[in-house]
């Protein structure tokens, strides 16, 4: 292309140089046979005016010395011709020029040569007409000599181009191109290593190679001190995250032989205490009864709690193995579990269409059973006891266990799912305040979220998602 | 325009001898008749050509400024004795210009006329006498012309010639610069023979 274009433009001004130079060989041509033409008709004038054809044919018998003129006539005023000269005998007499107008010369030219003419005026009156003609070889050859000089130029220069093209192309093109691959290929394979390379050692390709791999070098550095970092951090995570876990793990153990070790005094202080009321009980007056029947109430309640700490260890430790599972049949099995808890009451159950969860069956019905349970416990001063257990509107992954029993004050909701947390007197409503921790540990253990809303003495709503997605969540939360 | 024209006898000649042939052609019996008409064309033809060279001259030839000729506001052209051209000088001469003055025909009688012409033709009439009219006007820078033959030879300055049906001219230029006159090598060059011993 740029050669096609560089060929074009030296055509062109050799073409232009060509024509200019045809033309003003042309214009000095016309002029100098003026001149000439001038000078004879200057000379002839006096032999015109004294009909002296033999003066005038020894004027023009000097252009013997002009070799280009080939002929040259002289005319009379009257049109006929007065003197001649021709170099080569003549095959004929060329007619009388013809002026245009007011002109006082006149040139045509032809393939070999160039026919002028010019009026002859003696103090500004015509006498005649000197007509020449002049072969054009003399032109022709310069012209053919200038053609051939013209293109051998534009050859040589073309060769020339094209040397400084190919070598521009290996010096320039190349490098650039090898230095655009080279930064495709790291941007694409994110390949840091790589490096351009340059055949030359100076110049400004050299320079920006140079930089380039200065550059990847650079990026290169960057990356790994990044990569140390990333890889610092993550071990360290992993390091405390192992820590997290041993001492955690340690922590459940230890409270899981703490508890396991206190169910044996326990038991002996139950043991005992039942034998002292068996064996003994006739011999103590009122007051000793009550009492021993308080240390037993005690041994109980806290074999109660030591059984429901073991439990929630045990479930701390478990794995959960999921499973799709229908959440109607968890919630049956739950209430049919219950009905020791509700006997003889009037409760209305109302369970609308659950979903099938993905989750751990085992560790759900005891979710199920924990919540269920509450609900009974809380409505057993509500005269027409309402549990209901369904979706959310709101939300399709939300389940919600709605009671009218005792609720809450909603201040103190975050207090719900603590260890040995509650809100109630033991007095009014017995239990452990383990039950809703154990929930909420099972339900985060599935990944997903459980909160409550209550009034008191209007019943206590609680929610919970096994799907992790927060949003709508809380803005239930909210709500 | 005329006038140069006339110079070119040739086509007179043509013309006449084509005619000529035809006559020759024709009867016998109209040949003397003929030669006379001819003859007669001829005449007139040659004093017109002559015209135009006296007309001509005054251009090719220089005059010193001091000179009675060069006085005045017209190129005077003087006819000594019989004038041989009739109307056809005053033709020739008539609108044309020399030197910027007007050309102007004058007939004399008396070489002491002479003095304020320009150029002074010496009509063959004036022959005998040729001698005291040279002697007259030698140093008034007056170009003399005449047909009379040996008239460039004698002191004259310039002489027509008939050379067939060719007018030319002898110039005697020791003469005419002699007289303060400056021929220009222009007429020199188309001068049949230029003399430079007086």
């Amino acid at each position: 292309m740029n050669m096609l274009v560089s060929a074009g433009a030296l055509l062109l001004a050799g073409g232009a140089l060509y024509a200019y130079d045809m033309v003003s060989l042309r214009q000095s041509l016309v002029s100098n046979l003026s001149i000439e033409a001038e000078i004879i008709g200057a000379t002839s004038s006096s032999a015109l005016l004294f009909n002296d054809p033999n003066s005038a044919r020894r004027t023009l018998s000097v252009l013997n010395e002009s070799p280009h003129i080939t002929a040259a006539v002289i005319f009379g005023i009257d049109g006929k011709p007065f003197a001649s000269y021709f170099r080569n005998p003549p095959t004929a007499l060329p007619p009388k020029p013809v002026f245009k107008d007011s002109d006082t010369q006149t040139y045509s030219f032809g393939r070999n040569q160039i026919a002028f003419a010019r009026l002859v005026a003696f103090e500004g009156k015509p006498i005649g007409t000197v007509y020449m003609e002049s072969d054009l070889g003399d032109m022709r050859d310069r012209l053919e000599r200038y053609a051939e000089i013209l293109i051998a130029v534009m050859l040589m220069s073309l060769m020339a181009a094209l040397v400084i093209s190919s070598f521009s192309r290996r010096s320039i093109s190349v490098p650039i191109v090898h230095l655009a691959e080279v930064a495709i290929a790291v941007s694409r394979n994110k390949d840091y290593s790589v490096r351009a390379t340059s055949s030359e050692k100076r110049g400004e390709l050299a320079v920006l190679i140079h930089a380039f791999n200065r550059m990847l070098d650079q990026i290169q550095l960057h990356q790994e001190d990044a990569r140390r970092a990333h890889d610092e951090l993550d071990h360290r995570v992993r390091e405390r995250t192992a820590q997290l876990a041993a001492a955690n793990k340690e922590l459940e153990s230890f409270s899981y032989s703490v508890s396991h070790d206190l169910r044996a005094p326990l038991r002996h202080i139950d043991g005992f205490s039942a034998m002292l009321v068996q064996s003994y009980g006739n011999q103590l007056d009122a007051n000793g009864q009550k009492y021993l029947q308080r240390i037993r109430e005690g041994a109980k309640h806290m074999g109660q709690l030591v059984d429901d700490l073991l439990n929630m260890a045990r479930l701390g430790r478990q794995d959960v193995v999921r499973r799709q599972t229908d959440a109607n049949l968890l919630v049956k099995n739950a209430i049919s579990n219950l009905q020791s808890e509700y006997e003889g009451r009037q409760i209305d159950w109302r369970v609308t269409d659950l979903p099938v969860m993905d989750c751990d069956p085992g560790l759900m019905k005891q979710v199920f059973i924990n919540l269920l349970s509450n609900a009974v416990k809380y409505t057993r001063r509500t005269q027409q006891a309402v549990i209901e257990i369904g979706r959310s509107p709101e939300n399709e992954n939300v389940i919600y266990i709605r009671d009218n029993g005792a609720g809450f004050e909603q201040q103190y909701a975050h207090k719900l799912f603590a260890v040995f947390q509650r809100l109630h007197r033991a007095e009014d409503f017995e239990g452990t305040g383990v039950g809703l921790a154990t929930v909420d540990r099972i339900i985060r253990k599935h990944g997903g979220r459980i909160w409550a809303q209550g009034e008191v003495n209007r019943g206590a709503t609680f929610f919970f998602t096994l799907s992790p997605s927060g949003d709508i969540v809380t803005e239930l939360n909210h709500g | 325009m005329d006038k140069i024209t006339q110079v070119k006898s040739g086509v007179s000649y043509k013309r006449t001898r084509s005619h000529r042939l035809g006559i020759l052609l024709l009867l016998s019996a109209v040949w003397f008749l003929h030669v006379a008409t001819v003859l007669m064309a001829e005449q007139a033809n040659e004093f017109q050509v002559k015209a135009a060279y006296l007309y001509n001259f005054g251009k090719f030839v220089e005059w010193p400024a001091g000179v009675p000729a060069s006085q005045g506001d017209s190129f005077v052209v003087c006819v000594l004795g019989t004038d041989p051209f009739g109307s056809t000088l005053d033709s020739t001469f008539s609108n044309e210009r020399i030197k910027g003055k007007n050309v102007l025909a004058r007939r004399i009688s008396k070489p002491a006329d002479a003095t304020s012409c320009r150029i002074l033709f010496i009509s063959s009439s004036e022959s005998p006498r040729l001698k005291e009219i040279l002697a007259a006007v030698d140093k008034a820078g007056v170009l003399t012309v005449s047909d009379i033959p040996q008239f460039s030879r004698v002191g004259g300055m310039i002489q027509f010639v008939v050379d067939g049906s060719k007018v030319r001219f002898e110039i005697n230029r020791a003469r005419a610069e002699g007289a303060g006159l400056t021929v220009s090598s222009e007429l020199l060059k188309v001068a049949s023979v230029v003399r430079v011993n007086p």
